[in-house]
């Protein structure tokens, strides 16, 4: 029976670490993750971590470190099914937003002056800026409920198919009236459901930290958001905050013709 | 005033019913053969169906999706697909071995009028996995033979070793009472003795046709419609009697989820199979 | 039909006693000043002063999401857990209109259990409204209501007019007979008709609708589908708010430790992106004018051809929910020929600068 158990890798590079605690978070449910995979490598759980072949690697953090692209180009060599775990591994996370590589070096001189770094840094990228991803599980940190049903398919041989569809979605089975209708600043419309719209439904906008969904229309909700009164920096930057590298190419494209 | 009338709900339309892989093999490098049995031998018996209609496949853990039924009402009993891989469902019917349990329900769609086809000529144009709902039809009018005209097969694809029952249609070849015609775009083996050249290549080897007296059926890749509908007007077969089967997303068969909506009618009711007319004056079915 | 009056302050007597062995359900008053229904356990919480839900009575029938079975090797195990005896209180007639339009779709064709058995265990004691400026069911024709009840409110000053429009509606109102009143005075009589004529005057926005599925068929091919296309959000706000929206979404979700998965059913939007995708990379929608091109189709034009009639009931909800301002009402004056909006303009000037 161990012999047909799925083996799993879980790995983190740069980021808060906070989806690989939401996975230790699943209290209830753990016994029978560990029941059903054999889990060979998970730094913040065990010790006994073997690098060997895996079938499913789930990836977590940004790549920020020439270090971690090794061990990143690794981890794909060994796995039949590589997952980005969480927003930093899907689009770059927070720490990505600096792509110009002029900027991101003055900014980085800002921070470290001019100190050698033992891990010489590069810029900060979603994993698939260096490997090929098979599935994507974005949120900052991903949602216990999220995780459970993927990994549940995962373990069960079929991963789910992608069906991409923004928070507004859940926001309207949550029956919330929309806020930005209202005229608030929500990125509802083009984020990655997944959460279960927490925010709208708490009275707060989405912020977008699921990142960029497929299909999302920047364009129109550019414009719409500086008709309500945002200027355009500030709208420039907030829907930067969560989109990683997804968005550098719209970005080109929109100040050009702007 | 109209009293609530209580329905009484006999059947629900959602449950599939447990069938198991009688047998199953290889078709080409990424098409399965599926056999498969309804479990409850009373149901497997009472499946009735016609060609061209569809059934939902479920496999546990994966999710269900529609597929064209390949076998004959003819021959009732066993129920036959061909299966290509293609994503998540696809890809665990493929993890499925013999006597593996699957879920089945249907016959659902409308399926071709064959009460229009009898008496007529049977032109059937296949390419690639068309096969799948074309060859129903085909063994149906092989089973009734004394009821249909002449019946004509064309059948093409990509290479020798992508044709879809290329054994089964190089055997049909010896029947006389079949006009059958193969074809390949390519042929890489050096061993195919029949046509190379698109589908249409085979038109002109056709003995000559009365359209009015013809039925054609064409299911195929959608680049392969325009082409074979232009040879089909040329040969001035009224554009009713050109009968073809569509593809769109289906998540329930029976008309209620709407995913396979074009304009305001479902073709899981009112298709898969369409006229040609009904193409053209149709906005969104091609 | 069988009218009976009942003083305003029999209400909450009434309701206990038809909702004796079911949930309560009426408006509540959220926040934002919006309103849903809601379970009721305390009567002053429901609030009958408003025009529209954020969501339509429809979310009782079919829940946004529910298991409509669990699949194992040994069968499959339906669950209706969704249905329970329910009373419905204060739906006002476009949503009755769209409840009317939900039974006919769920009958058709193949019986949808999930629906009818939900609907089978639910009173419906529609009530009387007043239009604010997005309701236009005047236009639509759903403003009144014969059918589609087990009890109508009229509310008039300060008693009910209580319309009978079913058996087991006549059979609440013998839970309580000494609440109500079989005899109307000629002044009820005139006043529920200068009520209605009020009512009548009250319609501000007004759609000619009838006029929509021709000039639907003579400009689906115009450029308005391309500036609406890109103003959308592909939000799906318009479709899951909408009464008579249906679609749907199925999701195999497995259990962990048994062989055996939840069969889940969500609602879906054919705003979404994939909504019309199939194997082979084919997307039979991939444009969001695509996709609005469809849903007014459904709504302006015909729905499944058997209805004979568009599913839009005029209840407002897409014109109070799509932060783009397309709805049925922008839309019909687009297709009309008018350029409605600023903002509709900026965005076809990005189309052909
Ligand atoms: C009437 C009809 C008859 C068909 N007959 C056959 C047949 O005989 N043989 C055969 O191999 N295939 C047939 N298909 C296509 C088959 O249904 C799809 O290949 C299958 O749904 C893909 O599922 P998947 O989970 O493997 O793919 P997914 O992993 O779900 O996705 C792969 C692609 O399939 C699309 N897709 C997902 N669900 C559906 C769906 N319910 N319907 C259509 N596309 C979908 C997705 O958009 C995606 O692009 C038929 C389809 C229809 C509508
Ligand atoms: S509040 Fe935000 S997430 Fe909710 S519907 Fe409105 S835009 Fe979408
Ligand atoms: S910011 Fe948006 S995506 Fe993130 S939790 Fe809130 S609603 Fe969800
Ligand atoms: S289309 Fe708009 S107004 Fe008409 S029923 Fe739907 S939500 Fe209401
Ligand atoms: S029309 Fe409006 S509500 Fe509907 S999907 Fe587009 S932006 Fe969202
Ligand atoms: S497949 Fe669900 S409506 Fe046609």
């Amino acid at each position: 029976m161990k012999g047909k158990k799925l083996k799993i890798g879980i790995y983190e590079l740069t980021g808060c670490a906070g989806d690989a605690l939401m996975i230790l978070n699943c209290e209830k449910e753990l016994p029978a993750i560990f029941q059903a995979v054999d889990i060979q490598s998970f730094l913040m759980a065990k010790s006994d971590n073997i690098d060997d072949e895996l079938d499913v690697a789930l990836v977590e953090g940004s790549v920020t470190t020439e270090k971690e692209v090794e061990e990143l180009k690794d981890i794909r060599k060994r796995s039949k099914i590589v997952v980005a775990l969480g927003l930093c591994a899907t689009v770059g996370g927070i720490q990505a937003r600096f792509q110009d590589p002029q900027k991101w070096q003055e900014n980085f001189r800002q921070v470290y002056g001019e100190t050698k770094m033992e891990l010489p840094a590069v810029v900060s990228k979603p994993i698939d800026a260096y490997i090929k991803v098979d599935f994507y599980l974005p949120g900052c940190p991903i949602s216990k409920e999220q995780f459970l049903n993927f990994f549940t398919r995962v373990v069960k041989g079929a991963p789910p198919e992608s069906y991409p569809q923004p928070v507004c979605v859940s926001c309207k089975y949550k029956e919330n009236d929309c806020l930005l209708k209202n005229g608030l600043f929500c990125l509802g419309p083009l984020t990655a459901d997944g959460c279960g719209a927490v925010c709208p439904s708490h009275n707060l906008p989405c912020v977008g930290c699921w990142g960029p969904v497929q299909g999302g229309n920047w364009t129109s909700e550019f414009y719409l958001l500086q008709d309500k009164g945002f200027s355009r920096e500030f709208i420039k930057k907030k829907m930067a905050n969560f989109a990683g590298t997804k968005l550098s190419e719209f970005w080109k494209q929109f100040d050009r013709r702007d | 005033m109209k009293v609530e009338k209580k329905t009484t709900l006999t059947k629900n339309p959602f449950l599939p019913d447990p069938a198991r892989i009688v047998r199953v093999y290889p078709l080409t490098q990424d098409v399965k053969f599926f056999q498969v049995r309804l479990v409850d031998i009373n149901k497997a018996l009472a499946f009735q169906y016609h060609p061209g209609q569809f059934a939902m496949i479920s496999i546990l853990g994966a999710g269900e999706a529609p597929f064209s039924i390949s076998s004959t009402p003819s021959r009732p009993g066993l129920l036959e697909f061909c299966i290509r891989k293609t994503g998540t469902i696809t890809g665990a019917i493929f993890n499925l071995k013999e006597n593996d349990l699957i879920g089945v329900r249907g016959p659902y769609g409308n399926g071709f009028p064959i009460e229009k086809m009898l008496g007529k000529d049977i032109l059937i144009v296949m390419g690639g996995l068309g096969a799948a709902p074309l060859r129903s039809v085909l063994l149906y009018c092989l089973d009734n033979r004394d009821q249909f005209g002449r019946v004509i097969l064309l059948h093409g694809a990509k290479c020798p070793a992508e044709m879809i029952f290329c054994q089964e249609f190089q055997d049909l070849k010896k029947r006389e009472d079949l006009e059958c015609y193969l074809t390949v775009d390519t042929d890489d083996t050096g061993q195919w003795e029949d046509n190379i050249g698109v589908v249409t290549t085979l038109f002109p080897k056709l003995k000559a046709i009365n359209p009015e007296q013809t039925v054609s059926l064409v299911c195929g890749p959608p680049v392969m419609y325009k082409f074979v509908i232009q040879e089909l007007l040329k040969l001035q077969i009224p554009k009713d009697q050109i009968l073809m089967t569509l593809e769109r997303r289906m998540k329930c068969g029976v008309g209620k989820c709407g995913h396979c909506a074009i304009d305001y009618i479902y073709t899981c009711l009112d298709g898969p199979v369409f006229t040609y007319w009904d193409v053209i004056h149709m906005r969104e079915l091609i | 039909m069988k009218i009976v009056k009942l003083k305003k302050s029999n209400l909450h007597p009434f309701l206990q006693a038809a909702s004796q062995d079911a949930e309560l359900w009426a408006p509540v008053r959220q926040k934002n000043n919006k309103h849903s229904f809601q379970p009721i356990k305390d009567f002053a919480t429901i609030d009958l002063n408003y025009t529209r839900t954020i969501l339509p009575p429809r979310k009782l029938f079919l829940p946004p999401q529910f298991n409509m079975f669990q699949a194992s090797l040994q069968g499959y195990k339906e669950d209706f857990s969704h249905v329970s005896p329910k009373v419905i209180f204060g739906v006002h007639p476009c949503d009755l209109h769209g409840l009317l339009i939900f039974d006919e779709f769920h009958r058709q064709n193949f019986e949808d259990p999930y629906y009818l058995k939900a609907k089978e265990n639910t009173l419906i004691f529609g009530h009387s409204c007043w239009p604010d400026d997005k309701c236009f069911c005047q236009s639509t024709n759903t403003h009144l209501v014969e059918e589609g009840y087990d009890l109508f409110f009229s509310e008039l000053d300060d008693y009910y007019l209580v319309w009978i429009g079913s058996s087991r509606g006549d059979d609440c109102l013998r839970l309580a007979p000494e609440l109500f009143d079989e005899s109307l005075s000629e002044e009820d009589i005139k006043g529920y008709i200068a009520w209605q004529e009020k009512r009548n005057q009250a319609f501000k926005l007004k759609i000619n609708f009838f006029a929509m599925p021709d000039l639907m068929e003579l400009r689906y091919h115009h450029s308005l589908w391309e500036k609406l296309g890109q103003a959308c959000l592909s939000c799906g706000s318009c479709s899951l708010v909408c009464p008579t929206c249906n679609c749907y979404n199925v999701q195999d979700q497995p259990l962990l430790s048994q062989d055996a998965s939840n069969i889940q059913r969500c609602w879906d939007s054919c705003m979404l992106e994939n909504y019309s995708a199939v194997a082979g990379g084919e997307n039979f929608r991939e444009k969001r004018s695509q996709r609005l091109k469809l849903w007014y189709t459904h709504k302006l034009q015909a729905y499944i051809s058997k209805y004979g009639k568009p599913a839009c009931v005029g209840c407002g909800r897409c014109i109070a929910t799509c932060p783009v301002d397309i709805n049925v009402f922008t839309v019909s004056r687009a297709l009309e020929g008018e350029e409605v909006e600023a903002f509709w303009n900026r965005l076809a000037k990005e189309v052909n600068p």
